[in-house]
């Protein structure tokens, strides 16, 4: 027989303190949702199992004690930092869950300009250290649309990847070193070396997890020189996706490194750009770096660029304005609630990834399909934000208005069918499901379709390091009843 | 019942960078860069005339809405959308002069086009937009027509097709009034600022209707306005003292000491 709800609590205030655990009502509702169901919450329904506790973690040490304890009482935990994930990883799955927070352990512990490497706990803000860095002419190069609200732990855990990952790469890239404490309450550091070959990179095995593994306490990354003095903008407007990416692919697989490098189509780019590319697609391009280096990688581009006729310069002035303003911050998102539950009116997404050779045809025939079978849609939109030499992704982008059913119902009318079409037609295709945001809850259904034989290893993983099903249940891997 | 609603697009302003605001020779600040979208209580405006849209034909009452700009092509994608959202008549009037500040000419052209070019019985608009921020636009028209107006109009309701209900907010609260059209409703901070959202299928059906596009030059100028003699960016920054600490504990323990306390103790 499990401990009840007040029982957990009154062991984890033993453990982390009075303080630090709250079960107040409204918190705990809030804590067992993410944005991926924020329709409901902004209307005050909260349908998951509520959690027993938040507690709030101020060390590692906090962090194994609680985790230990969960262990032994075999009680679901979510570890979070930031709150800003879009998939359900957040969601609590079972009832009296533990919440492990760690947004207090935000103590940025070493920045080594002569390793080029920033070491931070686990609740660091992306955009706190990347602020501190670029005061020094450095940064992390990491810049998700979540920057000024997500948190390093978190960014990990995901495998996040941001708005410059050509130049730079994704976070999987950038992690140099971590620590995590595993289900057993194990603390594991990985040491901070620039490459080994002493067995596999066991960093795979924490970037990524989503916290079905271990809960991330510190993390060091790489930093990088910074020289936005020497930014250049390219801006083109053109008729057609596979233009687009064929251009893409140039640019890419001649060996330049934009920092940004993105394609829209004629509806996603509408939303940022009608004041120039009304019923067009955009090609973005951002060269940085070194003068020498920007300089060539923009020439470069131009160059490639200007083989394809139907392409048309825009200024780069109004480049400059888009990626001045690239993140969200907490003013957008109660302006986003507030619009959301006046209008009724909500946007989602859905990223996925595949080669150059199929992205197209994944492209046009989930615009296709999403656009006969869902209904009440106001916007349906794709970009390519982050290329590789062997393809790319898509972030679809759809806005509906909900019509008719009642706030819990959204997600089962709109978003869910809508995730179907496009993982469905993804994986079909041979890409993948899930290029950035992770699996959370609510892409389980596919992971052994996305793995296929290779879902032997995430199982293994999983029943290794959690063999008692403590941490993030329903996560990545589904639940089985 | 026609009902017309006039709306103004701004630039999105807070698109700028710090060297953009540069005022030249004109008095001008460049803003081709920015996207413009709607003035907030102008979309407030076409958000109640919708919403009074609906109510009345319920009733039985046909509201004929027509939805008024006086702008340049920066307004079209907004005309679109209102055609998408199946406004009657979407009509811009194109400009060419600087009517930026100037509320008289603005009034004129909007008193002419229903005098003149098409009836009206009610008209609607945002109490003042983000550029003049005068709010006198409203008054002056009402005061052209000869026709009454109300401000900070939050909400209006169908009666019949002479009478409608007028809310408002006045200093000690809401006024309910039920009026007799025609009259000038100056919309202010209402519940309901954020325009509904036209689908794809109407946007595909509806929102290729063409715009009806009048010229300015085709209206009899307003000469008596106001001039424009000079153009300030206001700094609006602000001194701040950076607090350090390793933790939030230690920087809040330093406001206190440095700056709270005394400040407290003297309460």
């Amino acid at each position: 027989m499990g401990l009840n709800r007040e029982q957990i609590t009154e062991e984890l205030i033993k453990i982390a303190g009075a303080g630090q655990v709250i079960t107040d009502e409204q918190v705990l509702k809030e804590s067992s949702v993410d944005r991926f169901r924020r329709f409901e919450a902004y209307h005050g329904v909260f349908r998951m199992p509520l959690p027993a506790a938040v507690v709030n973690v101020n060390s590692t040490e906090d962090v194994a004690a609680v985790i230990k304890f969960a262990n032994k009482n075999r009680i679901n935990v979510i570890p979070r930092t930031g709150h800003s994930a879009t998939e359900g990883g957040l969601e609590a799955a079972l009832e009296n869950s533990i919440v492990v927070d760690g947004s207090g352990m935000n103590k940025i512990i070493n920045i080594d300009t002569y390793n080029m490497q920033a070491t931070v706990q686990c609740g660091v803000c992306l955009q706190t250290l990347d602020d501190l860095l670029r005061e020094q002419g450095y940064t992390t190069g990491h810049s998700p649309q979540s920057k000024p609200l997500a948190m390093l732990g978190g960014l990990v855990a995901t495998r996040s990847i941001g708005q410059f990952s050509t130049l730079y790469g994704g976070i999987e890239d950038m992690v140099v070193g971590v620590e995590a404490v595993f289900p057993d309450g194990g603390i594991t550091r990985i040491k901070n070396v620039p490459r080994r070959a002493a067995g596999p990179d066991i960093r795979h095995v924490i970037i990524g997890n989503e916290g079905a593994l271990c809960f991330i306490t510190e993390v060091t990354v790489k930093i990088f020189k910074h020289f936005p003095e020497n930014n250049i903008f390219l801006g083109y407007t053109l008729d057609n996706m596979k233009t687009g990416f064929e251009i893409l692919r140039e640019v890419i697989v001649n060996g330049y490194r934009p920092s940004v490098a993105r394609l829209y189509d004629v509806e996603d780019g509408s939303y940022y750009f009608s004041h120039f590319a009304d019923g067009k697609c955009v090609l973005i391009f951002v060269a940085e770096g070194v003068k020498p280096i920007a300089d060539a990688t923009a020439a470069a581009i131009a160059e490639i660029v200007s083989q394809y006729e139907e392409c048309e310069k825009v200024d780069p002035g109004l480049i400059k304005r888009w990626f001045e303003h690239l993140n969200w911050d907490p003013g957008n998102l109660a302006e986003e609630k507030r619009e959301i539950v006046e209008t009724k009116n909500i946007c989602n997404t859905t990223e996925i990834s595949g080669n150059w050779s199929i992205i197209n045809e994944i492209y046009e025939v989930c615009m296709q399909r999403v656009r006969n079978e869902i209904p009440d849609l106001t916007l349906l939109g794709a970009h390519s934000s982050h290329s590789y030499l062997n393809g790319t992704n898509l972030y679809f982008v759809y806005f509906y208005n909900v019509v008719d059913c009642k706030p819990e119902e959204e997600i089962s009318k709109y978003h869910l069918p809508i995730k179907k079409i496009i993982v469905e037609e993804t994986i079909k295709a041979g890409g993948s499901m899930c290029h950035h945001h992770g699996v959370g809850k609510h892409r389980t259904h596919w992971i052994e379709k996305e793995y296929g034989s290779s879902y032997y290893i995430l199982k293994k993983l999983k029943q290794a390091f959690d063999p008692h099903s403590i941490m993030n249940m329903g996560t990545i891997i589904p639940l089985e009843n | 019942m026609n009902i017309l609603v006039c709306f103004t697009v701004i630039p999105e302003l807070e698109m700028m960078l710090g060297e953009d605001w540069f005022v030249d020779e004109n008095l001008q600040i460049d803003v081709g860069f920015l996207k413009h979208s709607l003035n907030c209580y102008d979309e407030s405006a076409l958000e109640i005339a919708l919403k009074f849209s609906d109510a009345a034909r319920k009733r039985h009452v046909s509201p004929n809405l027509t939805a008024l700009t006086i702008a340049g092509p920066e307004a079209n994608p907004i005309l679109k959308t209102l055609n998408a959202l199946r406004f009657n008549r979407v009509v811009r009037i194109n400009n060419h002069e600087d009517i930026r500040f100037n509320s008289m000419a603005i009034a004129s052209m909007l008193h002419q086009y229903v005098s003149n070019r098409m009836p009206q019985d009610v008209l609607l608009m945002g109490w003042q937009s983000g550029v003049g921020e005068n709010a006198k636009t409203p008054l002056l028209v009402a005061e052209m027509l000869g026709w009454p107006c109300i401000t900070q109009v939050t909400e209006i309701e169908p009666v019949d097709s002479h009478h409608l209900v007028v809310t408002c907010q006045v200093d000690d609260g809401q006024l309910q009034q039920t009026i007799q059209i025609p009259c000038v409703l100056s919309i202010g901070n209402a519940p309901n600022s954020y325009m509904r959202i036209p689908t794809l299928k109407d946007r595909m059906q509806f929102g290729r209707r063409t715009a009806e596009v009048l010229d300015a030059n085709d209206f009899e100028p307003f000469d008596e306005g106001i001039e424009l003699v000079s153009l300030d960016v206001i700094n609006r920054q602000r001194s701040a003292i950076l607090i350090e600490g390793a933790t939030p504990e230690e920087k809040a323990g330093k406001l206190y000491k440095s700056f709270l306390a005394k400040r407290l103790n003297k309460l």
